[in-house]
């Protein structure tokens, strides 16, 4: 299982590996002659990321940790899905609704995918917490956090 | 004259009201985190790193010091009372502490662990203390060579202990310093990677990486454990039965003296760590004990050796972090960023610089033993009604402090965005089994070792040879290869009992 997971990810790093290599080929050269310049440590990431990926590659090819037994722990969880859409919807709402409202949206959500099914544990949280939190941040420590049409 | 200036300057800021506030509340959050499974003494340091920003730096360093050590042996708390390690350092703990709790003799198990803890931080600040401004002027004479290459042994070191596989850590802190060279390059102020946004010329802040990486993989993970609660239903713990007999203390002794040296030198290198300290003191107290065979029965030196241990690692650690600027572990990698944020840079010249300072996060972290032990007594039972907190609520409530600590950096949503990124990459890393800390350590560590490397070739006109004829850089440069090869010797010796197996 973890070889075929150093298979895939070998060659996706390779893939980025030569894209990096691409755009740094691109970067301006503005040093003194026999100087580094402002391409010299990404050309040396690129050949440390090629040479790296390549050998998690043919690591994986070669059947390197197919015994690991810790391929279950890492899975993200059958919850892990619905709560990082919920997580994306939450930041591109956020400008929009405002975060009281994003937010109280978000922790009502999260509270039910940890397991929580009683209405008033979830709902008096996600209410509370979110409205404290922007009195906090924005009367406490001044940061200008988001306001909605409504809140 | 100076040094005593500032030895006296620094302990006056330390035992400011405010300075000694901050440090006591860093302990009760640090144990009430350590005690709460599924969260890091990192995760825990990220989070509330946002709320510093408008804290004077010394406050602020108060704050998260006390949190480091606090965390220490929450983590043991719940080592003990559940076998659930709530830091990896602590693992080593449980395997006699759980064993005491499971004999009905908690408030024991506890009490030694308490005072194991306090000696291994005390021990460790004399460490801190001593030696510290010693190897600050050793490293006052670096040159930009020997600081690339020191930069570059810390960063293969973590390599070497972070990662199952050589491979995925050296990955791992390639990826970070490709992150790194995103934005003006810091000799010439040329713009790279940047796509033409305006965003990205400043680079990506180490700060949002941190909070994507750290936390939303631990959000995530957290998810599938259903046996994460429960913390609450041990039994009521005597305060009377919380302070060890002399028989116990004379038994401590020995194990207490085994775990303190070993944690502060440990701490010292970088990548070893908590879990190595506590576990090589766990084995050599194990080996020196007339009472071997009482060892994974409840033995109190086997608590008293890794407990002693993982506390002296956080003073061990902070030696590296402030004088050299290399952080010995992932915790003193983000005190790091926190220093930076409040325009200290660690480093031989903050003992120069910032005397006064250098000196009061020494002292700062005294006074966090202090609060530790006097905190953990006092109100034990209180934390550990804290630490029940449902994770139904906690886990949502870390969610959007992730977003607002993300936001308050720059009151920008790119950086909101960025650090759901990392988030995203962070789960990919973990799913690869691939370390996260070389890349953690490359995101702070990159930008000087990028300058360092570029001004040393530029004084040389571009000869490498200079990294091999000043004695330090020589020096650090052997110890990194000595680092990488013992790294693939352990992997492959890992590989060959796996097979065996």
């Amino acid at each position: 299982m973890m070889a075929r997971r150093n298979v895939l990810a070998g060659m996706v790093l390779l893939a980025i590996g030569l894209g990096y290599g691409v755009l740094t080929a691109g970067l301006p050269d503005r040093s003194l002659p026999g100087t580094p310049g402002p391409a010299f440590l990404p050309w040396l990431i690129t050949a440390g990321w090629l040479a790296l990926s390549t050998a998690l590659l043919v690591r994986g090819l070669l059947g390197g940790g197919k015994n690991s037994t810790d391929v279950i722990e890492h899975r993200i969880p059958a919850q892990g899905w619905p709560a990082l859409v919920g997580f994306a919807a939450y930041l591109l709402l956020l400008p929009t609704l405002g975060f009281i409202v994003a937010s109280i949206l978000f922790f009502a959500s999260l509270t039910w995918l940890y397991g929580e099914r009683n209405k008033l544990r979830i709902v008096l949280p996600a209410i509370i917490i979110p409205i404290v939190l922007f009195y906090l941040f924005t009367a406490g420590f001044q940061v200008l956090l988001p306001r909605g049409p409504w809140w | 004259m100076v040094v005593t200036g500032d030895v006296l300057q620094g302990f006056l800021q330390a035992i400011q009201p405010s300075s000694l506030l901050a440090t006591a509340v860093g302990c009760l959050l640090g144990i009430v985190v350590g005690m709460i499974p599924g969260m890091t003494i990192s995760s825990g340091i990220i989070i509330l790193l946002p709320l510093t920003f408008v804290l004077d730096p010394n406050v602020s360093i108060a704050l998260l010091l006390g949190l480091y050590v606090g965390g220490m042996l929450g983590g043991s708390f719940s080592a003990i009372l559940l076998n659930i390690p709530g830091t990896p350092s602590a693992a080593a703990t449980a395997l006699d502490g759980h064993p005491l709790v499971a004999r009905g003799e908690t408030g024991r198990a506890l009490g030694v662990a308490m005072l194991a803890s306090f000696a291994g931080g005390l021990f460790s600040f004399l460490c801190l203390f001593l030696i510290s401004p010693s190897l600050a002027d050793l490293a006052l004479g670096f040159r930009a060579p020997d600081l690339f290459s020191l930069m570059f042994l810390g960063l293969t070191m973590i390599c070497s202990f972070a990662a199952q596989s050589w491979i995925k850590g050296l990955l791992s802190a390639v990826i970070g310093l490709a992150i790194v060279s995103i934005g003006q390059d810091p000799v010439m102020g040329t713009a790279r990677f940047t796509f033409g946004d305006t965003n990205l010329l400043s680079g990506i802040h180490f700060l949002t990486a941190l909070i994507g990486l750290f936390a939303i993989p631990q959000l995530i993970g957290n998810l599938g454990k259903k046996t994460i609660d429960g913390v609450v239903r041990t039994p009521s713990i005597p305060f009377k039965s919380l302070l060890p007999t002399l028989p116990d203390l004379r038994r401590m002794r020995l194990p207490v003296t085994i775990g303190s040296i070993a944690g502060s030198f440990l701490g010292m290198l970088p990548g070893a760590g908590g879990p190595i300290a506590a576990f090589i003191s766990y084995d050599y107290a194990r080996k020196t004990a007339q009472n071997s065979n009482e060892f994974g029965k409840g033995a109190i030196e086997g608590i008293a050796a890794p407990e002693s241990a993982n506390n002296a690692v956080t003073g061990g650690a902070l030696i590296p972090m402030m004088t050299l600027g290399i952080p010995g572990d992932p915790v003193t990698a983000v005190l790091i960023g926190a220093l930076l944020i409040h325009g200290l840079a660690p480093g031989p010249l903050l003992f120069i610089e910032h005397g006064d300072f250098a000196y009061g996060i020494i002292f700062s972290f005294f006074w966090a033993n202090i609060f530790n032990l006097v905190i953990a007594l006092a109100g034990l039972r209180l934390l550990i009604k804290l630490a029940a907190a449902p994770r139904t609520i906690l886990m949502p409530a870390i969610a959007i402090l992730c977003v607002v600590g993300s936001y308050a950096l720059r009151n920008s949503f790119f950086d909101v965005y960025v650090m759901f990124c990392f988030g995203l990459l962070g789960l990919v890393m973990k799913w690869l089994d691939m370390p996260v800390v070389p890349l953690l350590l490359a995101l702070v560590l990159g930008q000087q070792l990028e300058e360092n490397l570029r001004i040393a070739l530029t004084g040389s006109q571009g000869d490498i040879s200079v990294f091999f004829t000043s004695p330090f850089s020589a020096l650090f440069l052997s110890l990194s290869v000595v680092s990488v090869i013992w790294s693939i010797q352990s992997t492959r010796g890992m590989q060959n009992k796996e097979a065996g197996t």
